[in-house]
């Protein structure tokens, strides 16, 4: 029988990303103990070479859902999806917050609950203004586009320090100036004695007389278990219900997932635009939202980079007009739909234990990204673009206004787009104050002493804006909740 | 250090074929003497010096003569003249996961044995030529079936990635590479206001 590798602490964190990595550091701030268990890689700057083809296998995991086709993206690696998002800070929406309060009973969601923990977030990774050195010509046409139709946006803070504009978020920051979890957070738990342990995965967390007791993971050196009185979950909103679901722990687990679903659209400009340098994303239109006190349809646009891999995948069709378009690549712009989703999806495991994704987005949802997808176009006209191509496969591109008419008889079929994808996940194993839901409102699991959910899983709902902050905020809160109940033990 | 996975769009190309049922049957006909078996484009096969790691000589000659069509002409001369080999990058990828390999392996295995009514053609998609192919590479685009659209979606996804990947092919874009010079990223931040 092979060995297996036991470790005793006070905690144990599973995942390192935007919701383990900031309980990690509070906790071993706060003098405890702390595990923390990745599953994926501990990257430094100097593995991030910007070659796509050799970085997106490490840094990135995909799923797709067998219903839609609908593609699910989320970072991979000690320090989680901060590693490859665009390092777009929103503060959590007032009036989202309102809404978990009525809908799930989470009164203690208030702004002013929240505001300390998003204050403290915003410091500690760095998040501030966008300026205009940092707003590339890919950003600026949708800007103007936005402003010539008389829109509201803004440029998105972001959390960078001294960004050189290569254009490389996705790919990790070769010049550390995002800062992410792997400069912020991870750096602060292990200065406070923090044990972390990459390409490890946990395959169940154990529980006796009501409590849990241990984690059993599976790491390059075989198997380990470590024994603690207090477990966090962040190991994401696909992978912490199933882990849930694998440790037989299943009343609440695996429902309510819910999206951002995302389409791109892309245009060609008569002058370069050279979208692939620069942020990756950094100017949102926010007339459509639905959030922070506006009433729109429920989607923000936001611009994207024209990074090869990224476009190629993203555009409609095949053979010489693919060739064409790529062949037109430092002309094009590109933007994206993020979409407020109202579909509610869910998370099983498959036959292999595995997580599987069940996500099959309502015709309102559907109808909205084709709203948005009409608004793209119309922006980049009003910019001046002479092509604009839809990401549908089998249509033609729009060459001017006339055919924005065109967008209405795009289907309403998820599986009609060349690429529909979403990055932003949340629920799974979510917060609720009314007893349905797998945790409560401090994130502790309803029915195991010690076991905690601390990422986008616990959120009962999307946020309609890039989740990162929200997701540490929460965290935070949490930890916060796990140490003020340790002391009232103690 | 810890073994690499798949690329995401790797995975993303391969998760939908795992309703294998469907391939299944495809190489269940093939190998019943249903399908034609014809002689596969050398040219697009592995090199002779080259071992693969879970893709069949036949699912490698099948991704590349997809890819080329797929991606257009100047695509089609880098991986006729091997500057660049997308499925020799995508053997490296599926080395590391097997399991998914073989999906992928029944997935190209699909494109290249399967036969009307399945896919409109009667020989095996890497003896078609260039019109043809595309024939049948827009048969699944359009297709009404859901596994022929998430097999086209696939494989161009798993050709894409691996091709533009490549440094190779950046040229052929215009694309100066994933490090621009002070001059480039200059050109791309330069905004003169709105007139």
């Amino acid at each position: 029988m092979a060995s297996e590798e036991v470790l005793r602490a006070d905690a144990v964190v599973i995942g390192s990303g935007a919701g383990g990595a900031p309980v990690a550091a509070r906790l071993a701030e706060a003098g405890l103990d702390v595990v923390v268990l990745e599953a994926g890689e501990r990257f430094s700057s100097a593995d991030f070479t910007g070659r796509a083809g050799n970085l997106l296998p490490r840094l990135m995991r995909a799923s797709v859902a067998a219903d839609s086709g609908m593609e699910v993206y989320a970072g991979r690696g000690l320090g989680g999806s901060t590693l490859v998002n665009d390092a777009l800070c929103w503060r959590p929406p007032p009036d989202v917050l309102a809404g978990w309060r009525e809908e799930h009973g989470l009164g203690g969601l208030t702004e002013a609950a929240f505001a300390p923990f998003v204050d403290a977030v915003w410091r500690d990774v760095h998040a501030a203004p966008t300026g205009p050195e940092n707003l590339n010509r890919n950003a600026r046409q949708l800007a103007l586009g936005a402003a010539r139709l008389g829109w509201a946006g803004e440029a998105m803070p972001r959390n960078v320090r001294g960004c050189a504009n290569l254009g490389l978020c996705n790919l990790g920051c070769p010049t550390n100036a995002k800062q992410s979890m792997l400069l912020t957070y991870l750096p602060r738990a292990k200065n406070a004695g923090a044990r972390i342990r990459t390409g490890v995965r946990a395959e169940r967390v154990e529980t006796a007389a009501g409590a849990v007791r241990s984690v059993r993971a599976r790491g390059p050196a075989g198997r380990l278990r470590v024994e603690a009185p207090l477990v966090c979950l962040a190991a994401g909103v696909l992978e912490t219900p199933a882990l849930l679901l694998r440790s037989g722990l299943e009343t609440g687990v695996g429902r309510d997932l819910q999206l951002h679903s995302s389409l791109h659209v892309t245009a060609r400009f008569p002058e370069p635009v050279h979208g692939y340098y620069g942020p990756t994303m950094a100017y949102a239109v926010s007339e459509f939202s639905d959030v922070n006190g506006r009433s729109g349809p429920g989607f923000m646009i936001e611009n994207v980079s024209t990074a090869p891999v990224t476009t190629a995948g993203a555009l409609p069709g095949f053979g010489p007009e693919h060739a064409r378009m790529m062949g037109l690549l430092p002309h094009l712009a590109r933007s994206l739909v993020v979409l407020r989703d109202r579909t509610r999806g869910r998370v099983d495991l498959d036959g292999d234990g595995e997580a599987r994704i069940h996500y099959e987005p309502v015709a309102e949802d559907l109808a909205r990204l084709r709203l948005g997808l009409a608004a793209i176009a119309r922006a980049y006209f009003a910019a001046g673009a002479s092509e604009v191509w839809l990401p549908v496969n089998g249509m033609a591109p729009l060459t001017g206004e006339a055919d924005l008419a065109t967008v209405d008889d795009v289907p309403l079929d998820p599986r009609a787009f060349s690429l529909l994808y979403a990055v932003h996940l949340f629920g799974g194993a979510s917060m609720s104050g009314r007893g349905d839901g797998f945790c409560d409102e401090a994130g502790r699991a309803r029915g195991v002493q010690g076991l905690h959910v601390v990422d986008a899983s616990s959120l009962p709902g999307n946020t309609g804006v890039n989740p990162q902050v929200t997701i540490m905020a929460n965290a935070l809160r949490i930890a916060d909740a796990v140490l003020a109940a340790r002391g009232a033990t103690a | 250090m810890t073994r690499p996975e798949p690329t995401a769009a790797l995975e993303r190309a391969l998760a939908p074929m795992h309703r294998r049922a469907f391939l299944r049957g495809v190489a269940a006909a093939s190998a019943a003497g249903l399908v034609p078996l014809g002689c596969r484009d050398p040219e697009l096969g592995p090199p002779a010096d080259r071992s693969l790691r879970v893709l069949s000589p036949r699912a490698y000659a099948t991704l590349n003569a997809a890819a080329a069509r797929l991606l257009g002409p100047p695509a089609e001369v880098l991986i006729q003249t091997r500057r660049v080999d997308p499925a020799a990058r995508a053997d490296d990828w599926l080395g590391e996961t097997p399991a998914l390999g073989a999906v992928l392996g029944q997935g190209l295995l699909a494109l290249e044995l399967g036969v009307w009514p399945l896919l409109p053609k009667l020989r095996p998609f890497t003896t078609l030529a260039g019109p043809a192919q595309d024939a049948v590479l827009a048969s699944c685009m359009g297709s009404r079936l859901d596994l022929k659209r998430d097999l086209f979606k696939g494989v161009k996804s798993v050709a894409a990635l691996a091709f533009y990947g490549e440094p190779a092919s950046h040229r052929a874009i215009g694309y100066p590479g994933p490090f621009g010079t002070a001059r480039d990223v200059a050109a791309a931040m330069a905004w003169s206001p709105d007139p």
